[in-house]
C-alpha cells in the first residue's frame, strides 16, 4: 500500500485524549484480532499488557540461559585451576570439591553478572534497538508521545491490515487525528 | 485501569464466623491443654530435655509471629498497596505475641539447664568473665522484658489502630501508623537481634556471630510470609475473601517467599563462609558440632530444602500464580523453619548426634494448639480485611 505521493505506508495511527481512552481502544484493537500494533503514552499504564493481549514476555528464557552460562563459567574458572591445573593448599583447606564454599561468591557473582547482561542486551534486541530513526517519527504530532498525548499505531504489515478497517476501528474507538504514516 | 475496577468492597466488611469452627476450636483447646499438661509432666521427669524442646518450639512459633509483625511494619513504612487486603491476617497472627511472651516463662524457669553461663561461678572461666558485663542473669531478664515488651506493645498498637480505622475510615490513622512503623522498624531490628543473641546464641557462650540476628530474621520473614499464604488460602477455602484476594496477591506473596528464600541462603552462607574461612576455634565450634555426626544430615537438608528446592520451584511465574502449588511450598518452607530452629537449639543438648525425643513434640503441640485456639478467637472479632483503609481500592485491583 502506498500514499498518493508514492511512499510506502508504515502504519495508520490515531491520537487519544486520555490514558483511559487509549486503554479502551487497545481492548477493541486486540479483540479485532490485530497482531502488529502498539500503543504509546508518556507513562506506563497499569493493565495495558492485558488490554493489548500481550501475555508473558519471553525475555526470561534468555536470562535463565545467561545465568546458567555464568554459573558454569564460574565453576570452570574456579575448580579448573584450583583443583586440576594448579592445586594449592591455602589455610589448610582441601582442594577438591569440599573447597566449594570459597567459590560460591564467584559463582553467585558471575551468575548474576551474565544474567543481568543477557537481560539488558536481549531486551535491546527484542525491542529492535539501537536504531537511528523510526517511521513513526514521520508524523509530527507523535513528538507529544513523551509529553501529554496517547497514541495507537496499527502497522501496515499486520496480516489483517486494510486501510478501511483500521481507520474505521480507530474512529469507532474515539481516536482523533487519524493519520496515514509513511515509511521513509 | 483493570478488569476489576468494578469491584467495590462491601463497606461493612467480611466477618469470620467463629461459631462455624467450634469443632476445630474445641480440638485446638483439647490438644493445647493436653500438650501443656504433658509438658509439665515432662518438665518434672526430664527437665533438661524439656528445657531444650521448649526453647525449640518457642523459637519456631516466636519467629513466625514476629515475622508477621515485621510485614505489618514494612507495609506501613513503605506505604504498600498490595498488602492492604492481607494485612488484617498479619495483624491477627502478630497479636498472638503476648501469648508467646507468657510462653517465655519456662525459658526463665529452666535457664540453668539451657544456659551454661548462668551456672558457672565467677573466676572459673576467664573467657566468660570478660563477657559477664553482658551475660548475667539480671541484665538478661531486663533485656527479655524490654524485647518482649516491644513485641507486645507494637503488635497491640498496630492491630488496635487498624481496627479503629475500620469504624470511621479516618486517614489520620494511616499517617500515624506510618510514623510509628518507621520508628518501630529500629525497635524491631534491635529486639529481634538481641532476642536471637540472648535466647539462642548464648546457648553456647563461647560462640559468637554478628550475623546471627539477621540469620534468624531471614528465616522469620520467609516462613511468616509462607504462613500468611496458608492462612489466606484456608480462609478462602472456607468461603471468605473470595472477592477480595486474587491470583495477583498470591503472586506478590510468592515473590516475597522467593526473595526471602534467597536472602536466607545469602545470610546463612555468608555466616558460614566467613567462619569456615577464618577458622577461629571459638567461631568454628558452632559449625563443627552441626556438621558432624548425624547433625550433618540435618544441616545438609537445610541447605537443600530451605534454599535449592524452594528457589528452583519458586523461580517460574506459574508456581506463584497457582495457589495450590504455592501452598505446598509454603508448608515446606515452614517445615524447613522448624528444622532450622531444631538445628539451632537441639545440638547443644545432644552433642553426640541427633536424638529425636518424644518430649520434642509436646511443646510444639502445646504452643501450636494454643496459638490456633486464640487465633480462631481473634480472627472473628474484626473484619477479615481493613474495610476503610484509604488504599483498599488500589489494593483490590492491583496487578503485578
Amino acid at each position: 500500500m502506498r500514499t498518493p505521493s508514492g511512499n510506502k505506508v508504515y502504519a495508520i495511527a490515531a491520537e487519544y485524549p486520555s490514558a483511559a481512552a487509549l486503554y479502551e481502544a487497545a481492548k477493541r484493537v486486540r479483540d479485532a484480532g490485530f497482531k502488529r500494533w502498539d500503543v504509546h503514552s508518556p507513562f506506563p499504564i497499569h493493565g495495558m499488557d492485558d488490554a493489548m493481549g500481550l501475555g508473558k514476555s519471553w525475555l526470561s528464557a534468555p536470562v535463565l540461559l545467561g545465568g546458567i552460562t555464568g554459573f558454569l563459567t564460574a565453576i570452570a574458572l574456579t575448580f579448573g585451576p584450583s583443583t586440576f591445573i594448579y592445586p594449592l593448599i591455602v589455610h589448610g583447606k582441601p582442594t577438591d570439591w569440599r573447597t566449594a564454599p570459597a567459590f560460591f561468591p564467584i559463582m553467585f557473582e558471575l551468575t548474576v553478572l551474565c544474567a543481568a547482561f543477557t537481560c539488558f542486551f536481549a531486551m535491546l534486541i527484542m525491542n529492535g534497538l539501537p536504531r537511528w530513526h523510526h517511521p513513526i517519527f514521520n508524523w509530527d504530532r507523535f513528538s507529544r508521545a513523551t509529553n501529554d498525548s496517547f497514541f495507537l499505531v496499527i502497522e501496515a504489515r499486520d496480516p489483517r491490515f486494510t486501510e478501511q478497517e483500521a481507520v474505521q476501528l480507530l474512529q469507532e474507538s474515539g481516536g482523533q487525528h487519524i493519520t496515514v504514516v509513511h515509511e521513509d | 485501569m483493570s478488569e476489576r475496577s468494578h469491584v467495590v468492597p462491601t463497606p461493612e466488611g467480611e466477618y469470620f464466623e467463629t461459631n462455624r469452627f467450634g469443632g476445630l476450636s474445641m480440638i485446638a483447646a483439647v490438644v493445647a491443654v493436653a500438650g501443656l499438661v504433658l509438658c509439665v509432666v515432662a518438665a518434672f521427669l526430664a527437665p533438661r530435655q524439656f528445657a531444650y524442646s521448649w526453647l525449640f518450639a518457642f523459637a519456631f512459633f516466636f519467629t513466625l509471629c514476629a515475622g508477621c509483625l515485621f510485614w505489618t511494619l514494612v507495609h506501613h513504612a513503605v506505604d504498600a498497596e498490595w498488602s492492604v487486603v492481607v494485612r488484617r491476617q498479619l495483624e491477627n497472627i502478630a497479636s498472638l505475641l503476648p501469648i508467646m511472651a507468657i510462653f517465655f516463662l519456662p525459658v526463665i524457669l529452666f535457664r540453668h539447664h539451657l544456659y551454661e553461663w548462668m551456672t558457672i561461678p565467677y573466676g572459673e572461666d576467664h573467657l566468660l568473665d570478660t563477657k559477664r558485663a553482658y551475660l548475667n542473669f539480671w541484665f538478661f531478664l531486663i533485656r527479655a522484658i524490654i524485647i518482649l515488651g516491644f513485641f507486645v506493645a507494637a503488635s497491640w498498637f498496630f492491630r488496635r489502630t487498624s481496627v479503629r480505622q475500620d469504624r470511621d475510615g479516618n486517614p489520620r490513622f494511616t499517617l500515624a501508623m506510618r510514623k510509628v512503623a518507621i520508628a518501630s522498624i529500629f525497635g524491631f531490628a534491635l529486639s529481634l537481634t538481641f532476642g536471637a543473641f540472648d535466647w539462642l546464641m548464648s546457648l553456647n557462650y563461647v560462640w559468637f556471630s554478628t550475623m546471627w540476628g539477621v540469620y534468624i530474621f531471614a528465616g522469620a520473614a520467609g516462613s511468616s510470609m509462607s504462613l500468611l499464604v496458608l492462612v489466606i488460602t484456608w480462609l478462602r477455602n472456607n468461603g471468605y475473601l473470595k472477592e477480595i484476594i486474587t491470583i495477583e496477591h498470591y503472586h506478590f506473596m510468592g515473590k516475597w517467599m522467593l526473595a526471602f528464600t534467597v536472602f536466607w541462603a545469602y545470610i546463612g552462607f555468608s555466616q558460614y563462609m566467613l567462619i569456615w574461612y577464618s577458622n577461629v576455634p571459638e567461631e568454628t565450634e558452632y559449625f563443627i558440632l552441626r556438621n558432624t555426626e548425624s547433625w550433618n544430615l540435618l544441616s545438609l537438608l537445610l541447605v537443600i530444602g530451605r534454599f535449592f528446592v524452594p528457589f528452583a520451584l519458586l523461580l517460574p511465574r506459574a508456581t506463584k500464580k497457582i495457589p495450590k502449588r504455592l501452598c505446598m511450598l509454603a508448608g515446606w518452607i515452614i517445615f524447613m523453619q522448624l528444622v532450622d530452629m531444631y538445628v539451632v537449639v537441639l545440638p547443644e543438648l545432644h552433642r553426640a548426634g541427633m536424638r529425636l525425643s518424644v518430649v520434642d513434640f509436646l511443646p510444639l503441640l502445646g504452643i501450636g494448639a494454643t496459638l490456633v485456639f486464640f487465633y480462631l478467637r481473634v480472627v472473628g472479632r474484626t473484619s477479615l480485611f481493613p474495610v476503610r483503609d484509604p488504599r483498599l481500592a488500589q489494593s483490590l485491583r492491583i496487578i503485578n
